[in-house]
């Protein structure tokens, strides 16, 4: 298999300036006062291999060297270390409209941009109906651009820059633009660039997106490579360490800690524990309590979310029937749920231990624990539903 | 890549960029390209009448001379301070978008070139008036002037090129650019002939040839002795030399230039 992009040991290191643009004045001043340029490592040491035809996403925090990673194979931005090979012609979807002239045209800034993006003129000449019509701003062709809304602009700069017929396509967080039924337009395209076995890199936030399209993502923080993998497990890890851990998610912990978890357990049918589980198997969720003090009746709860904070299920004790007497001390509370219909994806579990009368809560973790699901099958959807088929023919005929 | 190739392969966006800045510029104004000539004919009558006025007795200048001194003038003032912020201006393109960033002081000069040209049929047009009501026309070595232009234009991509890549290191070049111009223009014989020159400096000889050093001394007076007839070019080694350094000029700003590129996203 070819190789389409691959990093050896790449680096970008950028000075550290301050505020205000570079001046002559001031570099003479901290050349005379011999400060030293500080530096700041964008991306450090990263290395990696992407096969021709696959789609990567890029993900991790704001700042954490995605966009230099882009800039580097873009060719925008020099390496300060190590090296870059790419193999086929390189598109990106990094700056929408790119060159527009504010003064100029529609029409003109489509020739305009489609050159600066590479693509001859005679090709543009040809397809410049169906840009505009995928645009979907006929009627303003001939307009000057700065009269133009921010999305409109953006549009017409997307449906050139999708004319290319690149071997890889970079793109950056650029999914995000336009209405709801531009965006569909725009998945199509993605989906169309995949079908055609080109190489997509791109770079985004919407993990959901990530999850639906790459066969495989990068995680980056500090302008490290952390971890390259499936899409499922790379985005469980980067929820769970990062957006957990630094607080990213809007996570809460209440209660009055009469009751308190002290731990919590995903095991899988055989008690591993694990926290990625598949289609149709078991999910046993452990919780080790402590109770400070002798509670009588108290309910244990729990509900999952979607990703994207889609209420799945919930439920509790006192709903399922099972009431507890009274609990003192360290115990256990085992919640087995098994088949397990949810389908592939990312989802968050929030656990509660409250009253009988919900009127305290003793303690309660929202949003608090991810976890994964993986799934063989290939029907879609967010959960696995039981059915049968039952055909009939016409008898009567 | 080489220069050569690069243009070869690129010309279509060439092209592109140059009309992008020769539509922009004169978008939305209501006298359009009429500016590019009002302007250096204005400064060409400012001149002539102050010179006429306060200066006039006995400076061997002719009107002629003056319009095209300050024409060619006109086409480096125009490359020198369009191109200082050819690339700081667009920070987006350079950052997001990969392309040979050559082709930005490239097709700044060359929309300066054509603009020039342009005025360059005014200026004849002018001078052969002024020729003819004085009983005289245009020297037959008008023909010539394409040489000096192309050999202009060149002296101008080197300056554009070296002043551009400095804005983005340093962005108060534009403020020592616009400094720089206004000594360099009366350095320049723009607004008087090397005779002048030769004149005030009948007893300093090395001044005199140091002054020829100056590239747009020789470039201007190239095109006074082409056009005009009985303009002599003030031939010797020092006007020699005027003439050879700029392609030197030419390969160092080049040289210079591709090695700033390589940090030209990271400055912006």
């Amino acid at each position: 298999m070819t190789i389409a992009i691959e990093a050896q040991q790449l680096g970008k290191a950028y000075h550290v300036q301050g505020m205000a643009p570079p001046t002559l004045f001031g570099t003479c001043s901290r050349w005379l006062k011999r400060q030293p340029r500080e530096q700041f490592w964008a991306l450090r040491d990263v290395n990696f291999q992407i096969p021709a035809g696959r789609t990567v996403g890029v993900i991790g925090p704001n700042g954490s060297g995605k966009s230099s990673m882009l800039g580097l194979i873009a060719g925008t931005i020099t390496p300060t270390t190590g090296a870059l090979r790419t193999e086929g012609r390189i598109s990106s979807l990094l700056e929408l409209g790119a060159g527009f002239h504010p003064d100029l045209t529609g029409r003109e800034n489509v020739f305009l941009n489609a050159a600066i993006l590479g693509m001859p003129r005679e090709f543009v000449r040809q397809r410049f109906d169906h840009i505009v019509d995928f645009a979907g701003l006929r009627e303003f062709i001939d307009m000057p651009v700065k009269h133009y809304s921010s999305g409109m602009y953006v549009r017409l700069g997307f449906s050139v820059a999708i004319e290319m017929n690149p071997d890889i396509l970079l793109v950056d967080e650029v999914l995000a633009v336009g209405d709801m039924a531009f965006q569909m337009k725009c998945l199509d395209r993605i989906r169309q660039f995949q079908k055609q076995g080109k190489t997509l890199l791109f770079v985004t936030h919407a993990l959901e997106t990530v999850e639906q399209f790459c066969d495989e993502v990068m995680l980056i923080h500090d302008g490290r490579l952390i971890m390259q993998g499936p899409p499922t497990d790379v985005i469980f890890n980067y929820l769970k360490s990062y957006m957990v851990r630094l607080g990213m998610l809007n996570v809460e912990e209440h209660g009055t800690r009469d009751v308190e978890m002290l731990g919590v357990r995903f095991l899988d049918e055989h008690n591993d524990e694990t926290a990625s589980f598949d289609t149709g198997g078991a999910m046993i969720i452990e919780i080790h309590y402590k109770a400070h003090k002798r509670i009588e009746n108290p309910v244990f709860g729990f509900n999952i979310k979607t990703g994207n904070g889609f209420y799945v299920f919930g439920s509790n004790t006192q709903l399922g029937n099972v009431p507890i007497d009274s609990i003192e001390g360290e115990g256990f509370m085992r919640l087995k749920i098994q088949p397990l219909t949810l389908k592939k994806g990312n989802f968050f579990l929030s656990l509660s231990i409250h009253s009988w009368d919900h009127s305290v809560q003793y303690h309660r973790r929202e949003d608090w624990h991810p976890f994964a699901i993986k799934d063989t099958s290939d029907t879609p959807g967010l959960m696995q539903l039981e059915h049968t088929w039952e055909h009939q023919a016409d008898l009567d005929g | 890549m080489n220069i050569i190739e690069t243009i070869q392969t690129y010309r279509e966006l060439i092209w592109n960029l140059v009309a992008r800045d020769l539509k922009g510029r004169y978008k939305g104004s209501v006298l359009g390209f009429l500016w590019t000539i009002l302007t250096p004919l204005f400064m060409a009558i400012i001149y002539i009448f102050f010179l006429r006025l306060i200066a006039g007795r006995g400076v061997p200048i002719q009107n002629e001379d003056i319009i095209i001194g300050v024409f060619a003038w006109q086409f480096t003032v125009q490359c020198v301070s369009t191109g200082t912020s050819c690339i700081s201006g667009s920070a987006n393109l350079v950052k997001k978008v990969y392309f040979p960033r050559i082709l930005m002081p490239l097709s700044i000069t060359l929309s300066a070139l054509i603009n020039f040209l342009l005025m360059l049929v005014v200026q004849f047009i002018i001078v052969a008036v002024l020729l003819f009501r004085e009983g005289g026309m245009l020297d037959l070595w008008t023909i010539a002037v394409p040489v000096i232009v192309l050999y202009h234009f060149l002296f101008n991509f080197s300056l554009v090129m070296l002043v551009s890549a400095a804005n983005v290191y340093f962005r108060d070049t534009q403020h020592v650019v616009n400094l720089f111009l206004s000594a360099w223009f009366f350095m320049s014989p723009v607004m008087y002939t090397f005779a002048l020159v030769q004149t005030m400096t009948a007893d300093l000889p090395r001044l005199q040839q140091l002054y020829l050093l100056n590239p747009l001394a020789v470039i201007i007076s190239g095109y006074r002795s082409l056009q005009l007839p009985g303009a002599e070019f003030p031939w010797s080694n020092a006007a020699l030399l005027g003439w050879l350094w700029p392609a030197g000029l030419l390969i160092i700003a080049y040289m210079i230039f591709q090695r700033a590129q390589r940090n030209f996203s990271d400055m912006l």
